[in-house]
Parts: C-alpha cells; structure tokens; sequence
C-alpha cells in the first residue's frame, strides 16, 4: 500500500512536472575532458518554390573542454541568400512596375502574380564565442558574444547565464540574459513611414527617390530567459523556458510597401510616372511598424527514451503587444537503423494570428493608420514541416548525418483587412521550401 | 496580477514542489548520460531551424537565444 501510494505520487509529480517544468543552456555533446576540440560542422541548401529565396549556406560549431567543465565554444556561419522576395505589393490583374530598393532601376510583375523583388541578395557571416565554467559547488555561469555582419545590417550581441543544479543534478535551474544591439542600413537609405515609391533615378544618382528617414537605424533587443529542467526517470527529461523579449528602435521592414486601392474595387490604384522617367505604375507606400515590441513565450520539451528509441516532443506558446500569438508542436523520433545509424522522422507544426496592425493593402482617400505592414510574416499564417534525418557513425567515433526538409506555408489576411472586392480574389504569397543538410561530426 | 498570472505561479510552484521527489541516483544515469539523451543534443540543426524559422515566421525564440541577429525580419 505505501508502495503504491509513493507510485501514485510520482504519478502526480510527473504530471504535474508536465505542466511546467525546466531548461538548462548545456552545451551539448559533452566533450571529453582533454579530448581536444569536438566539432560539428554542416551544409545547408534551402530552397523555396517559383525562384524565391535560396540560401547556401556552412557552419561549424566547435567545443574545447578544458577539463572541470570549462568550456570554449566557438561558432561560425556563412550564407549567401539569392532569389526573389515579396515586396507587400498585392497582385493585379494588369502587370505592374515597381522602383527597386536602390532607386536605380525599376522590375515589373506579369499580372495575377504576387509582385517579388528580384534584387534580393546578401551575405551573411555570423560569429559567437562562449566560455562556461563552474562558478561554486553546484553553480556554473557562462558568458558569450557574437557579431553578424551583412551588406545591409549589422548585429552585435553579448549574453551572460547562471545555472544552479538541485537535487542530486536532477533539477537545473538556469537564468540567462541577451542584449543585441543591432545596425540596419538599407540598400537606398531608410525610407520616412508611409513614404511613396519614387521615381527610379538613373545609374548615377545616389539613392531612393522616396522620402528618406536618413542612411542607418538602431535596434536593440533584450532578451531574458529562465529555465528548469528535470530528469523525471531513468529514461526522460523534461525542460520548460520563459522567456521574455523587448525590442525598441527600427522594426520596420525597410524593403516592404503596402498598395494603395480603390476603396470600391479593392484594384491598386493606377499612376503615371512623369514623361520620360521609370517609376512604379501605382500608389505603393512604405511600411510603418511600431517601434517597440513585448514578447513572452513558454516551451516545453520532454526527451523520452524507449528501449534505445529516442521521442522528443516539444511545444511553444508565444504571445506579444503586436498581436502575434502562435503555438508551435514539433515531434522527433529517433530510432537505431543497422548496426551504427539511426533514423529520425521529424515533424512540425506551427500557427499564428496576425499583427494587430497588418494590414492586405491601404484605401485611397482614407486616413492612414499609426502603424501597418502587408508583410505576409505578420498575417495569420499556418505552416507545417516534414523531415527525416539519417544518421551513420564510423569507426572511429565520428558521425555523418544528412537531414531533408519540407516546409510549406499558408497566409491568411484577417478579413477585416480586406478592401471593396477583395474578398474572394486575395491572393497571399505562399510558398514551400525544401533544406537540405549535411553534417560531420569529428574530434580534433 | 492578473487571474491568468497567478493561476501561472501556482501551477509552476507546484510543479517544483511536485519535482523534488522525481529524479534518479547517479549510477542510474546510464541512459540519461547518452548524447541522444541531451537536450541539447544537435546544437547545430537547432540553431539551423532556429534561423530559418526566425526569418520566415511571425514569432521565433523560446529554446534558448538562437536565430536572431540577422536583417531577414
């Protein structure tokens, strides 16, 4: 009997450590002490449908450890992202001709085609460096930075943690804090809020022809997360994080305009550009978002083994001042293939509700509103993931793997957004992507 | 405080309370000690997706600091 009442109370525990539990920064793959350097290194293809946006891209992470859980780690990215980007504008069914961000030249969109930006291209090298050591008996504490750098923005970051284990280590309780203090520099200056597209300018001029809110903007973000996590058994763990996020400064898209319509037909409402000069065919502003942002997020994740069979499940909830609340379900499960791999289906899901401010176009004649983005990113969306991943270790003790992906995502604008004849002939830009990865895992 | 936050504290409050009688001795640790055990087991993919997600999706973050610093949102 008092045996069955103690199962019944870690029948209880563990349910109601399933409602909340725990979340510890640790780095990963605990090298072996002395061991020299444990890397992790991958390619990765990401590719989205009707030529969108293509990334290539290498990383590699490396951890040194010194021996009493000192450790060094170091990581380095390098994209390079090619292909065509939504530009907010809605489609139309006469083409349309859009000024590019450069204000050098202008791109025009067959009609019924969800108008894209084909000059979108960039580069992006992103490094971080952490160190982690013991701090006093049962605490350890880690301190880090990272830098990333691209032709049109600029982030510096640095971050601190401390990690207190209880219970014979089989509760971690962990507090880090992030602050990024990021540099956006838009191809063509910052465009003012709500500013009309201009005119192209010819090669030789500098610059968009919009109205200009100077050549760079801040943005900072301040990021704070605390963690438990908690061995429920000799075969799970489960870990819960809060984390909180303030964003101040330029949240705005640069790039993203919304059009402006016929408050009756929903159609983008027809210009002319002077005689002898490209510019777009239409009314095309500017987006303007606030500049501040709250969010607040819980995730939970539980790692389960069944007899050498791994399933990670985990969960994320997010809500913030823009109106963006979204749920996350992702699952994992990795079982033993032949003698040294193992293969691991991968599946996601992922909702959101749309930005209190977003907004499918703007109605001509009407006052604007403070704030509003076309961006398909902030509109109700739903988009799942399917994957598998395998995995083959060698002899020696390295590990190859390769992972395929496949995302698709569908927008919805709220209807209330919709203008005229809308309803019925929005049209969201939508696509699928497939990622491809590559790793190797080695000791140096 | 709201009803919503204090409902949150208590049930988180309970968990912990729930969460000193879980755990296992440390010669127990055999499975828990396998890297395909650690949370954080393929930091790497993590910060991958964590990335991907972050530039095509509304919200991003919550696992740990992962995806930020990039101009893509």
């Amino acid at each position: 009997m008092a045996n069955n009442d103690k199962r019944i109370g870690e029948a209880l525990a563990v349910a109601a450590c399933g409602l909340l539990g725990a979340a510890a920064p640790s780095a990963s793959r605990a090298a072996e002490p002395g061991s020299g350097w444990d890397v992790d290194t991958a390619f990765l293809f990401y590719g989205e449908s009707d030529g969108r946006v293509k990334d290539a891209s290498v990383s590699a992470l490396a951890i040194r450890d010194y021996g009493d859980e000192r450790k060094l780690s170091l990581d380095m990215t390098l994209d390079t992202l090619t292909g065509a980007s939504p530009n907010g504008a809605i489609a139309s069914d006469l083409p349309q001709t859009f000024t590019s961000p450069s204000g050098r030249s202008t791109y025009t969109t067959p009609a019924g085609e969800i108008p894209l930006d084909s000059s979108f291209h960039d580069t992006r090298v992103a490094l971080n460096a952490s160190w982690s050591q013991p701090f006093a008996r049962l605490y350890s504490v880690d301190a880090g930075l990272g830098f990333s750098s691209e032709i049109d923005y600029q982030h510096l970051g640095l971050n601190a943690g401390i990690t207190r284990d209880f219970n014979q280590r089989n509760t971690t309780a962990s507090f880090s804090v992030a602050y990024g203090f990021d540099t956006v520099k838009p191809v063509g200056g910052v465009p003012a809020p709500f500013a009309a597209m201009g005119d192209a300018v010819g090669e030789d001029d500098e610059g968009n022809a919009s109205g200009q809110a100077g050549s760079n903007q801040d943005k900072k973000v301040l990021d704070v997360l605390a963690g438990f996590s908690q061995v429920l058994g000799r075969h799970s763990v489960l870990r819960v994080n809060y984390s909180y996020s303030d964003s101040s400064g330029y949240l705005t898209d640069p790039y993203k305009v919304l059009t402006v319509v016929d408050p009756v037909t929903g159609e983008p409402v027809l210009r002319t550009p002077p005689p002898g000069v490209e510019g777009p065919g239409g009314i095309y502003l500017f987006e303007h978002r606030p500049d501040s942002r709250r969010r607040q997020g819980l995730y939970t994740e539980l790692r389960q083994d069944f007899s050498g069979n791994v399933l990670q499940l985990g969960y994320r909830y997010s809500t913030d001042d823009w109106g963006i609340d979204s749920h996350t379900l992702e699952g994992r499960l990795r079982f033993p293939l032949g003698e040294s791999g193992y293969l691991e289906p991968h599946l996601r899901y992922y909702t959101q509700t749309a930005a209190s401010f977003y907004r499918y176009s703007l109605a001509n004649g009407a006052p604007l509103p403070e704030f509003a983005s076309a961006d398909a990113r902030l509109a109700d969306m739903d988009a799942y993931t399917v994957g598998v991943k395998y995995g083959h270790q060698t002899p020696q003790g390295n590990e190859w793997s390769a992972r395929l992906e496949y995302y698709e995502q569908t927008a919805k604008a709220p209807a209330e957004t919709l203008i005229g004849n809308q309803p019925g002939t929005v049209q969201m830009p939508d696509f699928s992507a497939v990622i491809l990865q590559f790793s190797y895992h080695f000791k140096l | 405080m709201t009803g919503k936050q204090a409902l949150l504290i208590l049930i988180a409050g309970s968990s912990l309370a729930g969460c000193a009688n879980l755990g296992v001795k440390p010669w127990e640790r055999e499975v828990l000690a396998r890297d395909d055990m650690q949370l954080d087991a393929q930091p790497l993919d993590t910060a991958i997706d964590d990335h991907i997600y972050f530039s095509k999706e509304g919200t991003s973050g919550g696992r740990g600091f992962g995806g930020g610093g990039c101009g893509c949102n």
